[in-house]
């Protein structure tokens, strides 16, 4: 739905992370030389980022508008 | 116990502690871990939410974001002279009213506006709810003192770890340099120089013994201390890593001592709880190994002010 606040497992803080990363994603920069350049190191946290698929802009289309 | 830090950062502290026994070193973690009090969102009044996602989870969103804490300005709200109603002696507000300009706009806790300009969300960027144009949320928050046994949001470190300090030889007479244990070793511990295996980085070993089962010649010996560690913390950024070690030897201590009034008793008349049962047993070990006669808060006053004395440096 929307990125996690926190690794599920660690607890490290990856939501403010996210608009970065997809954005890099996005101009075809590797994900593993991203997550590395952000100081994600352990693969808990990794996965996060990685696994993660934003919905919530599928559902926001869906918006009662006045 | 003697403490060298290796490496330091704003949110992450490596540090050599030698000549603590592991129970002690665990205790310590354990209690950076879950009993370390910081600041987190417990109360989340939602006025208005026209956003895609539940009242709930916006509330769990808010109460997980990490917030800096400030130990001198708040006290734990059931110690509060309040009784845990809530007064700003032991909890912080915070209030969020947004529209959305336009479609996809993100509230972000750059929107959550703190009544406490010293207890605020350590990033502007974390993004509490995504919303279509003209959407609403306005909410008010309650930021309270907890610790991270009743939630994990409360938790400090992310990581808080050790392991012992690992040996790694090489027998230079007997390495024929065949190579294979640099190839096998995922921890890059050894370089090849002049046809010999070299141990290049010794403390990034983990121990797996990889290189030992590899190695033919039997050339290589890894070995490692029983009582000395290498710590890693790393603050969730709610408080800096060095203040959640010496907080939790403060925290440590504290426990110790109610455990010594305990003691003169011998039959405590009201059987403790199970945590405490448990404390009981952890701290002893130490006191015994190193001076069985010493007065045992003495021992304890010791370790915290040594810390301390380290962080001067």
């Amino acid at each position: 739905m929307i990125i996690p606040i926190r690794c599920f497992t660690c607890g490290r803080l990856v939501a403010d992370r996210w608009e970065e990363f997809n954005r890099r994603i996005r101009q075809g920069e590797d994900p593993a030389t991203v997550l590395d350049s952000m100081g994600l190191k352990r693969y808990c946290c990794r996965r996060m980022l990685l696994s993660h698929v934003d919905i919530i802009d599928d559902i926001l289309q869906f918006a009662e508008r006045t | 116990m003697k403490v060298t830090v290796l490496e330091q950062t704003d949110n992450t502290l490596q540090m050599r502690v030698e000549e603590v026994r592991p129970g002690l070193i665990n205790a310590i973690r354990r209690i950076m871990l879950a009993e370390t009090p910081t600041m987190a969102i417990e109360e989340v009044v939602i006025l208005e939410n026209q956003s895609p996602l539940f009242d709930e989870i916006i509330a769990h969103r808010l109460g997980l974001v990490p917030l800096k804490t400030n130990y001198d300005q708040y006290v734990v709200s059931s110690d509060c002279t309040c009784e845990g109603v809530g007064c700003h002696l032991c909890q912080a507000g915070f209030t969020m009213e947004v529209e959305a300009p336009e479609d996809g706009f993100i509230a972000t806790t750059g929107d959550l506006k703190p009544q406490d300009p010293e207890v605020v969300p350590v990033s502007d960027k974390i993004p509490i709810a995504k919303l279509a144009k003209g959407q609403r949320i306005v909410i008010e928050a309650y930021a309270r003192l907890g610790i991270g046994q009743d939630h994990a949001k409360w938790q400090p470190v992310s990581t808080m770890a050790y392991k012992m300090i690992p040996h790694v030889k090489v027998d230079t007479n007997k390495c024929d340099g065949c190579k294979e244990c640099v190839e096998v070793c995922f921890r890059q511990v050894f370089e090849m120089q002049k046809d010999k295996a070299v141990v290049v980085d010794e403390k990034n070993c983990t121990l797996c013994n990889l290189c030992v089962e590899t190695c033919d010649v039997q050339a290589i010996a890894v070995s490692h201390d029983e009582n000395n560690f290498i710590v890693t913390i790393e603050s969730t950024g709610a408080l800096p890593p060095m203040t959640i070690f010496e907080k939790g030897l403060d925290v440590f201590r504290k426990k110790y001592e109610e455990l010594i009034t305990l003691l003169p008793g011998r039959v405590p008349k009201v059987t403790p709880k199970k945590p405490r049962a448990k404390k009981k047993a952890l701290p002893k070990k130490p006191k015994k190994k190193k001076e069985p006669k010493a007065p045992a808060s003495k021992t304890k006053t010791k370790t915290a002010s040594k810390s301390k004395t380290k962080k001067k440096k």
